[in-house]
């Protein structure tokens, strides 16, 4: 199992996400790139990440779009917000979509470590939480009913699961 | 290409396409409604007078049939009376078999007393000599009669009377014959008089009102029996031949070339029929009914105002809805020079963003912590990066003070419409002479002095005749007016081109907000503009018909209240 933490960076300034890529990847953070707003929602379908990192004035499908898709149907995936065109409103707004911090552009490298590194805090913590819930569950199968009856209730796990 | 110079016109240019599109659409919409009434009722009148005149002409056949019968059965009538006139007399206990010369002159008296139709009167024996006779014709006393058709067929007939056509006989004057026998002991003894047949058609024609209708009276070979002396001569034939087969009816045949509808009835009493034809009216009949005529006349012009009315009323709501004035509102929060600045940050931002990574990724690069023993060919590509950000930086703020003067305002008094001239005259004449737009200036004599700055002034209408001059596909007009209010100045430039969305005309105003594609537009003119004119104390306004034209407003007070 891989233990480096997978990113997605959106943005659609093609020199500033490459840079900020190359940075993070030094830094030992697994980076998917995407460049709008669709390339984003085509990544989070085929693979799992752990945080996003969302520009909000993209052409296309804007920032607080994929946001709240991405807090739809991928719930673990927290977000981060980083973006030129700050203000107090669109924070607010964000953070009630849910999105876990907000920060302008050009960023400082350590403060953006500090919040990857709280997100993926939480992150792991929301994981357990769900795991130790699994855990529970499938004991609750394993000690009741007939063979076929674990089979199901299995089977109904699995589909929530996804 | 012609222009006009500063007409006074008090008609406004923001009307002026408004006007084009409201005519546009109420014409459009007239015609429709016209076609949808007015040809209907058209079509409905024409077809009622064609009903209508069916109805007459049937009304008139059936008017002469009832005629020609009524006559039919008065001449029959007449006839009969005449035959029983001489029934009489036959049959009369003292009527002498034979009678002499006076007897027969006693019994034409009598008969004249009946009628004075009656001529002579003839007495004739077995053999059917007329052996005794009164009248203007004594040569035809003693003359042989038993060869004569009718007698021979009064005998066949079986019948006590009969009637003759009439004929001309010796007398070479038309006349008729009515005789009638008698069997006395065996012996077949005939009585006849001979009839003018004038006075029976002045009895006909004066027993009815015919005015308007010839009568005439024809037998089985089409020969008049009686007609009016103006029309034809007894014996003739008649033009007009009537139907053996039916005893009534109606038929059209063709008199020196024009269509005569007739109709006839035949007589029980003799072989005739009586003809009944409408007297042809010179040009008069059109077939016209006054009064229809007039009531839709009425009805048409009433309809034609109705049209109007409403095409107007539809014009007027299209408009209301075609027309996307600009929402003030949300347009002056995001515009004001203030605002302005905040817009500018973002777009700055991002150059500065890829700057900061750009640095940042080659400090990581020369970092020892990281090991990538980093050549000068793998830096490289970040400088020029950052190169390329820092003149997109440049670049936009370059791009806003070439609109934005840095000197401050310079307020002094100008008259309007000599700065709108001197723009066009220096600058904009050369320009559109070339690209087939056509600058036309109505701008309102003697407006009042302003007190504003001009160079400021200037740039605002460069830059919304620039605007509108890129929005018109040639050819094409830009109108620029000038007028006051009494307290302000306004400015009217309304253009011909392809006009602003409703969905975007809200957003003209904002910074960096343009339609036109990368390269092409800052989208800086509008919010400079707007926050330019909000500083010398006046308004801008915005009114477009989509694909039809745009017009924006300026107002200015005299003086600025700051």
């Amino acid at each position: 199992m891989n233990d480096k933490i997978k990113l997605l960076i959106v943005d659609d300034e093609v020199n500033f996400l490459n840079s900020i890529a190359q940075r993070l990847e030094m830094r030992d953070f697994d980076v998917t790139r995407a460049s709008n707003g669709n390339e984003a929602i085509q990544s989070v379908n085929n693979d799992k990440f752990d945080i996003a990192l969302l520009d909000l004035k993209m052409p296309g499908m804007d920032g607080k779009q994929v946001l709240e898709i991405l807090k739809r149907e991928h719930k673990y995936i927290e977000v981060i917000i980083l973006t030129g065109h700050g203000s107090l409103e669109s924070a607010v707004e964000c953070t009630k979509l849910g999105a876990f911090g907000y920060l302008p552009k050009p960023y400082e490298l350590d403060k953006l470590l500090d919040i990857l590194k709280d997100a993926y805090e939480t992150r792991m913590k929301k994981k357990f939480e769900k795991d130790d819930q699994r855990l529970e569950q499938l004991m609750k199968i394993a000690t009741g009913g007939s063979a076929l009856s674990i089979l199901r209730e299995m089977r109904k796990l699995d589909d929530e699961e996804k | 290409m012609a222009k006009s110079k500063g007409e006074d016109s008090g008609v406004f240019a923001g009307n002026i396409i408004r006007d084009k599109h409201f005519k546009d659409i109420r014409r459009k919409h007239a015609f429709r409604l016209a076609l949808t009434y007015i040809l209907p009722f058209i079509f409905l009148i024409i077809f009622f007078q064609y009903e209508y005149n069916l109805l007459l002409s049937e009304g008139q056949s059936l008017h002469m049939k009832a005629t020609s019968e009524n006559q039919s059965n008065i001449l029959g009538l007449y006839l009969r009376e005449r035959v029983v006139n001489l029934l009489n007399l036959i049959d009369d206990p003292n009527f002498n078999f034979p009678p002499s010369s006076d007897d027969l002159e006693k019994y034409l008296k009598k008969l004249k007393l009946d009628s004075d139709a009656f001529i002579d009167i003839g007495f004739f024996d077995t053999s059917g000599i007329q052996v005794a006779y009164f009248g203007p014709m004594s040569i035809l006393k003693s003359k042989d009669y038993s060869k004569e058709p009718w007698y021979i067929n009064l005998q066949k007939l079986e019948r006590r009377y009969i009637i003759t056509d009439i004929y001309l006989g010796l007398r070479n004057k038309p006349h008729f014959t009515i005789a009638v026998n008698k069997i006395v002991n065996g012996k077949y003894y005939v009585i006849k008089s001979s009839l003018d047949p004038k006075k029976i058609y002045d009895f006909m024609t004066g027993s009815e009102q015919v005015g308007d209708i010839y009568i005439s009276i024809v037998n089985r070979k089409g020969q008049y029996q009686l007609v009016s002396t103006d029309r034809g001569k007894v014996l003739d034939k008649s033009p007009i031949i009537p139907k053996i087969e039916s005893k009534i009816g109606v038929n059209k045949t063709e008199v020196n070339g024009k269509v005569v509808d007739f109709a006839y009835s035949w007589l029980d009493e003799v072989d005739w029929a009586v003809i009944v034809s409408r007297k042809f009216l010179e040009g008069n009949y059109l077939g016209l009914h006054s009064s229809l005529i007039i009531i839709s006349v009425i009805i048409l012009f009433i309809l034609i105002i109705m049209i109007i009315f409403r095409a107007n009323k539809i014009a007027q709501m299209q408009i209301e809805k075609d027309i996307a004035k600009s929402q003030l509102e949300h347009a002056s929060k995001l515009a004001s020079v203030g605002e302005l600045a905040g817009g500018i940050a973002h777009e700055i931002n991002n150059p500065l963003a890829i700057i900061a990574s750009e640095v940042g990724l080659i400090k990581d690069k020369m970092d020892p912590k990281f090991g990538m023993n980093s050549s000068p060919e793998d830096l490289e590509p970040h400088l020029e990066h950052i190169y390329e950000a820092v003149f997109r930086c440049r670049d936009i703020t370059r791009k806003l003070l070439s609109f934005v003067r840095q000197d401050g305002i310079e307020l002094r008094q100008h008259d309007t419409n000599d700065i709108i001239n001197d723009l066009i005259d220096g600058f904009f004449e050369r320009e559109f002479s070339v690209s087939n737009i056509e600058i036309v200036r109505r701008l309102k004599k003697n407006i009042p002095s302003i007190t504003t700055d001009s160079n400021q002034f200037k740039q605002v209408l460069l830059n919304i005749i620039n605007n509108a001059a890129d929005a018109i596909t040639p050819p094409g007009k830009i109108i620029i007016s000038t007028t006051f209010d009494g307290e302000h100045i306004i400015i009217s430039i309304s253009d011909t081109g392809k006009g602003i969305k409703e969905e975007d005309i809200g957003k003209i105003f904002m910074p960096f907000f343009t339609t036109k594609e990368v390269g092409k537009g800052t989208g800086l003119g509008l919010s400079v503009s707007y926050g330019i004119i909000k500083n010398l104390g006046g308004n801008i306004e915005v009114e477009s018909i989509y694909r039809k034209g745009t017009t924006f407003t300026i107002k200015l007070p005299l003086f600025i209240n700051r």
